[in-house]
């Protein structure tokens, strides 16, 4: 099986030739091959050699068009400051300096901040590694869109005050996210994942989920699906369990677990849905390729029984995280037991 | 208290577990007007709540979301019982607060400000995206009892590990150094070189309240 078959093979709850392993490697790609985080993420040519040296580094199962969470917000009007080996972070929101949402268009991912370099990024990982290797896309979820767009503080206080402005905030996010998802799509992605750190129980209670988000994630997933996408994937950072009796409704498939979800519980609460995680994202930058293997072992055999299941970490692999622990996740899967 | 007071502090504690600024704010006015110390309104009423919400936010569950609702009832009617040019007293301590140089999710730290100074702790905040040295000399200035350290990211890990040391140079070792954050709470409290890992902001209000009462 090449690593599109044995994604697909997980997906669906088939026996693949070995437990897939998607690294959630991104900015780390720019750390192991020398060049600046500042560049990686403004560079789309740049971003996919990286990708590709990465992939043959570890030989793991997936590469990622994917520069930071500060994408659609930027190509919404934020402005983002740049360092040099740090991820970009917003220095002005759009909607906090006076800007109305009816004054703005859903960007035109062709040419609007830096989406033009992700499906450049995505349209040449795709033509590297063909039908072989799953390139992954992403976009921020409605939720996190809107924060990003107005800042936590301000857009969880407009969510209170006036909800239904707060409910057109998101439901401009959402229709940021699908036309974002479906351009990636066509430039080669086989599945934009939908990162959505905001609607974390951490962050947000269960019902307002329910309420705010759930309804625009389930739109964003039924259009990726519709446009072909291989697998709706989700990643909600932190303590998610509450949260993912909601994940079937969504329409979500593939669901990537924190290090703070109990694989247990997250399997006896999605029983067909596929899940990947959790190892703890610090433990690449502080524990030894030993533990890294330890962990690893531990969490294919809670899911050796069952299937359905794609090792990884809990969220993003830190960008200093050390080689020898992501070789060590890697080779775990292939030495079974 | 007669009757109707505590009925009024009742429905002070409510509205403020209920996020309601301006019921808070109104219910605040009509306890003045009632003739209540304002001290009475505090530990009676501001307390309680921050108590009361203490106990339904446990390290399983806790939303951001009830806690910032709450947070800014509470700083609207400090502001309807201290106006600007009336310092806010403080009966604990004071705390200097920061996000280093590097991370400027600082949502943490606004949460855990909010926090302290709604449990009568003096903040003093540094902001994000704070330099090492900068949030030294604050705690030079300040001599703070705690100083607190909010990380989302891995990357300031190096710079929290700075912070103990560099105290203890200018002859600060004995304040204490607390880190918290979605990135920091992973890591120990020796692996960082701070004395406590605060896994949410009332979980560090425990910490510098034992430190208070000798706990530490």
């Amino acid at each position: 099986m090449n690593s599109l078959e044995r994604v697909a093979a997980t997906l669906s709850f088939r026996t693949p030739d070995r437990v897939p392993v998607m690294a959630q490697v991104f900015g780390h790609a720019a750390t192991l091959a020398e060049v600046k985080l500042g560049d990686y993420v403004r560079d789309g040519a740049l971003l996919a050699r990286c990708q590709i040296h990465a992939l043959e580094y570890y030989g793991y199962d997936a590469v990622f068009a994917l520069m930071d969470v500060g994408v659609e917000t930027e190509a919404l009007g934020s402005t983002l400051t740049y360092r040099d080996n740090q991820y970009p972070f917003v220095q002005s929101y759009v909607l906090a300096g006076g800007v109305n949402l009816d004054d703005l268009d859903v960007p035109d991912p062709r040419r609007a901040g830096r989406m033009p370099e992700i499906l450049k990024a995505a349209s040449i990982l795709r033509q590297e590694v063909g039908q072989d290797v799953p390139v992954v896309g992403c976009v921020m979820g409605p939720m996190t869109l809107a924060t990003q767009m107005l800042g936590i503080e301000r857009a969880l206080y407009l969510a209170i005050d006036q909800p239904e402005r707060f409910a057109h905030l998101l439901d401009f996010a959402a229709e940021v996210a699908i036309r974002f998802g479906l351009a990636q799509l066509e430039a080669g992605a086989h599945l934009p994942i939908v990162f959505d750190p905001s609607s974390s129980p951490d962050v947000i209670p269960p019902a307002f989920y329910r309420e705010f988000a759930l309804p625009r994630l389930t739109r964003v997933f039924a259009a990726f699906k519709q446009a072909g996408s291989m697998v709706n994937w989700i990643h909600t950072a932190g303590m998610a369990a509450p949260i993912l009796p909601f994940y079937p409704q969504a329409g979500v498939e593939l669901a990537n677990i924190d290090f703070s979800v109990d694989p247990q519980q997250a399997m006896q609460t999605l029983p067909h849905t596929c899940l990947d995680g959790n190892i703890k994202t610090l433990a690449f930058v502080e524990a030894t390729p030993a533990e890294i293997a330890a962990e690893s072992s531990r969490l294919l055999k809670i899911f050796a029984s069952r299937g359905g299941f794609i090792l990884s970490s809990g969220c993003e692999i830190p960008p200093e995280s050390k080689p020898d622990n992501i070789a060590a996740m890697v080779l775990a899967t292939r030495q079974p037991g | 208290m007669d009757s109707p007071t505590h009925d009024m502090m009742d429905v002070l504690v409510q509205a403020l577990l209920d996020g309601d600024r301006s019921l808070s704010v109104s219910e605040i006015k009509r306890l003045l007007a009632a003739g209540v110390a304002i001290r009475q309104i505090l530990s009676e009423g501001v307390e309680v709540a921050m108590a009361q919400l203490d106990a339904k936010c446990t390290i399983e569950q806790f939303n951001l979301l009830e806690i910032m609702l709450c947070g800014r009832a509470v700083m609207g009617i400090m502001k309807e019982l201290y106006p600007p040019d009336m310092p806010v007293p403080h009966t604990k301590a004071t705390v200097v607060v920061a996000t280093l140089e590097g991370d400027v999710h600082d949502l943490g730290k606004n949460i855990l400000k909010m926090v302290l100074t709604a449990s009568s702790y003096r903040v003093i905040d540094c902001g994000k995206d704070c330099p090492v040295e900068r949030l030294v000399d604050t705690a030079e200035r300040e001599v703070p009892l705690v100083v607190g350290i909010s990380g989302l990211l891995t990357t300031v890990m190096p710079q929290v590990r700075r912070v103990r040391q560099q105290l203890a140079e200018r002859g600060l070792g004995h304040i204490k150094v607390v880190a918290g954050g979605a990135a920091l709470k992973q890591a120990t409290a020796e692996n960082l070189h701070v004395d406590y890992i605060a896994q949410n902001a009332f979980d560090a209000l425990h910490y510098l309240d034992d430190i208070m009462g000798g706990g530490q």
